[in-house]
């Protein structure tokens, strides 16, 4: 008994400590927004995925005088690094796929409508239209910008950066880890218990929440009018201008979020599904055979989400008992 | 053998603190909603939300500008500010959400500490 002894506490000790990666978290401001990491993991992987993000952001930010982004913007052509012609090529063929509603070429007019720095006014319309001569971004050739013209990634890079750093997560390591990039959400793996995440998709009509989804391996990204907007004689004017008119769109929809594996897929997709309205996003959601699942609220209220959602979409709140509608590939 | 009965004796006696001390904090009723203020990343303010029994306003100043912050019990939002943007007003009450209130020209974020229901919010 006694010379087992050593060896039943051996055994004790590593039955009461745990040998789990411990959960670590950390918040700070970047890409004009606030983002929150956790990760089950070593504390370095938090200061790796920090540094990856401030990176990014100083390639790609359209308002940094050093980026990469704004020399491209202010000569028509700059030496891109990796990130930036990569997270451009990939933005170009999102907006291909997306026949112009997401246009990383808007850009001018958004500026216009003072979004870029929260200065907001209403241009006239002689402006905008002056500016729309500067959107089309089929009109960018070896990364390359005609006169005038100016690229926003803004649409596409926290799905990006959402990307990258499950890139490096999994390099390091991670099992399960979870960010929200500004609202841009991806959830690594399952949670350390094995379950998976659960992810809340905000009300667009309120404060509260619309529903709930449990993700694994998944970006969950949410594109509305609802946060960023201002009011101006009555009128209210959002952040998500329509490439093709100019003007805040106005497609019936108050909110989209898509939930896909790829962030700068659904990152991209959210924004152009939101211009593009229900029936056109739903169209091309099914031609296209998008590898992505989304959850459409129509300004009437009327929640509509994509079969795979079944089962792992829970509504909330005021929700509990509003009529969902399941739409198929058909 | 009579120490070798002092020796089980104690690793049960151990094992019976251990599991008491288990149960005692996994069953210890979830901890208040407590809010916490953060500017620059800096903690200026806590307040458990559940101790809040009337309204209050709590006004935070910094270089970048102003918030005007309203407690009501069990919630909080920011009631005015001067930043140029005005998403952190439009953000309306933190009550239970697992998204953060941001002001991003002031730096000022107000997060609900303890657990929430949900792991992430998007939107």
């Amino acid at each position: 008994m006694r010379r087992a002894l050593p060896a039943v506490c051996l055994v004790l000790a590593l039955a009461l400590s745990s040998c789990a990666p411990q959960k670590r978290t950390a918040s700070f401001f970047a890409m004009d927004t606030f983002m929150e990491l956790t990760v089950y993991g070593e504390e370095s992987v938090l200061d790796d995925t920090r540094a990856l993000i401030e990176r990014l952001e100083g390639e790609l930010s359209v308002t940094d005088p050093d980026s990469e982004i704004r020399a491209l913007n202010q000569n028509g052509t700059a030496e891109l690094g990796e990130d930036a012609r990569s997270l451009l090529e990939r933005a170009l063929e999102i907006c291909a796929l997306t026949g112009g509603a997401l246009d990383i070429t808007v850009y001018p007019v958004v500026r216009a409508w003072g979004f870029t720095v929260g200065e907001y006014r209403v241009p006239e319309p002689e402006e905008i239209a002056a500016l729309l001569e500067k959107v089309d971004y089929t009109r960018i050739s070896d990364l390359t910008l005609p006169e005038g013209f100016m690229v926003d990634l803004g649409a596409v890079a926290k799905g990006r950066a959402s990307d990258e750093a499950v890139r490096i997560w999994g390099e390091a390591g991670v099992k399960s880890g979870l960010m929200s990039l500004g609202g841009s959400v991806y959830a690594m793996g399952t949670k350390p218990d094995g379950s998976r995440w659960r992810v809340g998709i905000r009300d667009p009509f309120s404060d509260g929440l619309l529903a709930a989804v449990e993700v694994e391996d998944r970006a969950v990204v949410t594109s509305g009018g609802y946060e960023r907007y201002f009011e101006e004689n009555g009128e209210r004017y959002h952040h998500i201008i329509d490439p093709k008119t100019g003007y805040p769109a106005r497609s019936g929809l108050a909110s989209v979020t898509v939930i896909g594996g790829e962030g700068t897929l659904c990152d991209g997709l959210s924004t152009a599904f939101y211009v593009m309205g229900l029936e056109r996003a739903l169209e091309l959601w099914r031609s296209a055979r998008l590898e992505v699942e989304a959850v459409f609220v129509t300004e009437d209220g009327e929640i509509t989400v994509t079969e795979g959602l079944e089962g792992s979409f829970e509504p909330l709140g005021d929700y509990k008992n509003a009529e969902i509608k399941v739409v198929g590939r058909g | 053998m009579v120490k070798t009965k002092i020796w089980v004796f104690l690793i049960l006696a151990i094992l019976v603190i251990a599991a008491a001390a288990s149960a005692l904090v996994l069953t210890r009723p979830a901890a208040g909603r407590v809010a916490r203020i953060y500017v620059d990343g800096e903690l200026v303010r806590e307040v458990d939300l559940d101790r809040v029994a009337a309204q209050e306003r709590y006004t935070v100043r910094t270089d970048r500008g102003e918030n005007v912050i309203l407690l009501e019990p069990g919630r909080i939002r920011v009631e005015s500010a001067d930043c140029p943007d005005q998403i952190c007003v439009k953000a309306g009450w933190l009550a239970d959400s697992a998204a953060p209130i941001v002001c991003l020209p002031h730096r000022l974020v107000i997060e609900l500490g303890g657990e929430t229901e949900l792991d992430a919010e998007a939107g």
